[in-house]
């Protein structure tokens, strides 16, 4: 893809289910085939997707794609492809480790309770823990390209915003005060003395248990001394994601639902003031009708009669009426993409048609590169 | 076990994108035929219901979208004031918890604490908002967030059970679990589509809400392809020269949707232990009250 020429980076952004992983992956490999070293760093790949890459077995290591299966597929890449899977919860607790001052302080905060359900099912983590991968592995240098397949969002950018939104809940003036008795209890040990003081604390801890508010206290003396780390780092996260090096794709596919939110997700990058590199438009029904030909049922009658074919059945009926299903869907399609190509005004747009099969292997994807390649 | 339309609350998830709304409207529609009263409670970020309708969106006040049927927008931030002044009675007494930094932070790092007074109003309304002497709502349909959210949004009462123990947030979460395992009073449907990333999420989706214990509602797979050729006609079709070019591409098209489609179909079925209700696609050039209907009476068989 030439508007993509020189990037280290390229985050895939874009709706569930609009083929997003795929895209990631054909990006990749069309690297790795023109010579780069090219990752592609994925956090939910469909399973056979996954297998056909070797991807199976993968925890939160980078792993390079067997040569064995380029030669299956009659491919002979010039550079490498690598693959990775994000598990959410193994790459926190190897944050933790690595960014804790001693060990005690990294098994203090593994084993609180309040970790787990942060860790895992705080708004944002995800977004977070990907972006943080994406930096380590950009500032390794080891990958001329990292194609980030993000997790899929339904507002815009949460993952630009999500370094500043688990900053927010890791470091708190706010709540250091409202917890302060407690949080010095527990740094002494004391805490069968600690209750909850002050109005606000008593009404909260009414509504949700005593217990609750122990262990957030708990767990934010567990965590002090690390913020400052979290806080320089989602700094150059942010920076380095505005920066030139960075392009970000909108993956798409053509329903108007699809759009919309293509468009949403469009408007927030101009509001951060990145632009959007290229539009991939996946699944797009192409028109039978432009081969030309009978599309009624007497002309077809006649057709088949021409080429000596039965019409039994009423096969000439059925003929008419899967065409005219499939120009309806080609005609939605056209209108989406039109409704695209108009608010998106000048960002190249790359459509890849609806396959006949699902893309399982590398075959498929380099199938998909050809659409992916050129302006 | 009571049929899934005589249940208080049916709740439908998901992979996105694979029709969760659509299959929520047509199950209440097909509730409200029925001659039953149906709100359908929408958690998402986007209404999408009554638009299916033809109305203008509902918003955070129950409106009629036709006769018996329902909709309202389930918000967190609405929500959540209306639950805590449920709880804690004095608005005063909220906005001094509530509206001020320390509780700000305190909302973001309680676990859930959207999901958990979202599911409290929709809970509220499918067994305890009352009218005349009985309950206002014969069913309440929950269009709930997609697959991993949804499992989140479902779990609530569980996980924080196990954070927390004592107080009025523990109380309500007991007797939300206690309807959310009730097979007589509860269902939890899935909507997938024949595509591998749909059906791979299905079989997780239904592994796991099993696993939590939910009653087990039907499989929904929507935008289901049927053959309408046999290899004969398609090959002699596709061979039949430049003027069946177009009809052969079509067919040959629509036939390997098919394939796909019943491929999954076959997958589906062997993984997933639910009743499994086939949606036909529909070719609709807009989607409205017309494909509704046409889903709807797809599926009232099986309701």
């Amino acid at each position: 893809m030439r508007p993509l020429e020189g990037r280290k980076i390229i985050c895939c952004v874009g709706s569930g289910g609009v083929g997003k992983t795929t895209t990631a992956a054909a990006l990749a490999l069309g690297a790795a085939m023109e010579g780069k070293r090219a990752l592609v760093l994925t956090i939910d790949p469909a399973r056979r997707l996954a297998n056909s890459l070797g991807l199976k077995e993968l925890g939160n290591a980078e792993t390079r794609i067997d040569p064995a299966h380029f030669a299956e597929a009659k491919l002979s890449p010039r550079g490498e492809m690598w693959a990775m899977m994000l598990d959410l919860k193994r790459a926190w607790d190897e944050l933790v480790r690595r960014d804790a001052r001693t060990p005690a302080q990294a098994e203090a905060i593994l084993g609180n309770k309040l970790y787990q359900s942060l860790s895992t099912a705080m708004a944002g983590s995800l977004e977070y823990i990907a972006m943080e991968k994406v930096y380590e592995l950009y500032a390794g240098g080891r990958f001329d390209l990292i194609v980030l397949d993000t997790p899929p969002t339904s507002n815009a950018l949460d993952f630009l915003h999500a370094p500043d939104r688990v900053l927010d809940v890791l470091d708190n003036d706010a709540m250091r005060l409202l917890l302060g008795p407690m949080l010095k209890a527990g740094r002494f040990g004391l805490r069968m003395l600690a209750r909850p003081s002050g109005v606000a604390l008593r009404t909260l801890a009414r509504f949700t248990g005593s217990d609750f508010l122990r262990d957030l206290a708990d767990f934010m003396v567990a965590f002090e001394g690390m913020y400052g780390g979290f806080k320089d780092r989602a700094a150059q996260v942010k920076k380095l994601l505005s920066s030139e090096k960075t392009a970000f794709v909108l993956v798409t596919s053509p329903n108007p639902l699809i759009t919309q939110e293509t468009l949403f997700f469009h408007q927030a990058l101009e509001e951060a003031k990145i632009p959007t590199a290229a539009v991939v438009v996946n699944r797009v029904q192409r028109d039978p009708r432009r081969h030309g030909g009978p599309d009624n049922v007497p002309a077809l009658k006649e057709a088949l009669h021409l080429a000596q074919i039965k019409d039994s059945d009423r096969l000439a009926e059925r003929l008419c009426e899967t065409l005219t299903e499939q120009a309806i869907l080609a005609d939605l399609d056209r209108r989406e993409i039109e409704r695209l190509r108009a608010t998106l005004n000048g960002v190249p747009l790359f459509i890849v048609p609806r396959l006949r099969r699902d893309v399982h292997d590398l075959a498929g994807l380099w199938q998909i590169d050809e659409y992916l390649g050129g302006e | 076990m009571p049929a899934l339309l005589d249940r208080r609350l049916v709740v439908v998830t998901g992979k996105g994108g694979s029709g969760k709304s659509t299959i929520s409207a047509a199950v209440a529609l097909a509730a409200a035929r029925r001659g039953k009263k149906v709100l359908v409670c929408e958690v998402v970020a986007k209404e999408r219901v009554a638009d299916f309708f033809g109305r203008p969106p509902s918003g955070t006040q129950i409106r009629e979208l036709l006769p018996n049927l329902y909709s309202v927008h389930v918000r967190p931030r609405e929500s959540m004031r209306e639950y805590a002044l449920m709880t804690l009675k004095y608005e005063t007494l909220y906005r001094l918890a509530f509206e001020n930094a320390a509780a700000r932070y305190f909302l973001a790092a309680a676990p859930s604490l959207a999901e958990i007074v979202m599911l409290g109003k929709v809970f509220w309304h499918a067994s305890r908002e009352m009218e005349r002497g009985r309950l206002r709502w014969d069913l309440v349909v929950l269009d709930a967030p997609a697959t991993g959210h949804g499992l989140t949004f479902l779990s609530v009462p569980e996980v924080i059970l196990k954070l927390v123990s004592e107080g009025p947030l523990a109380r309500d979460m007991r007797l939300m679990q206690s309807v959310l395992a009730d097979p007589a009073r509860c269902s939890v449907c899935v909507v997938t589509l024949p595509e591998e990333m749909p059906a791979n999420e299905a079989i997780y989706l239904d592994r796991a809400l099993r696993q939590h214990q939910f009653p087990v509602g039907p499989l929904f797979l929507n935008g289901a392809f049927s053959s309408r050729f046999s290899a004969q006609e398609l090959v002699s079709v596709t061979r039949g020269g430049p003027l069946l070019t177009a009809s052969g591409e079509a067919a040959d098209n629509h036939e390997s949707r098919a394939a796909l489609s019943g491929h999954y179909e076959g997958v589906l079925r062997e993984a997933v232990p639910r009743e499994l209700v086939k949606v036909p696609f529909l070719f609709e050039r807009s989607f409205g009250a017309q494909a509704i209907e046409k889903v709807s009476r797809a599926i009232e068989g099986a309701l």
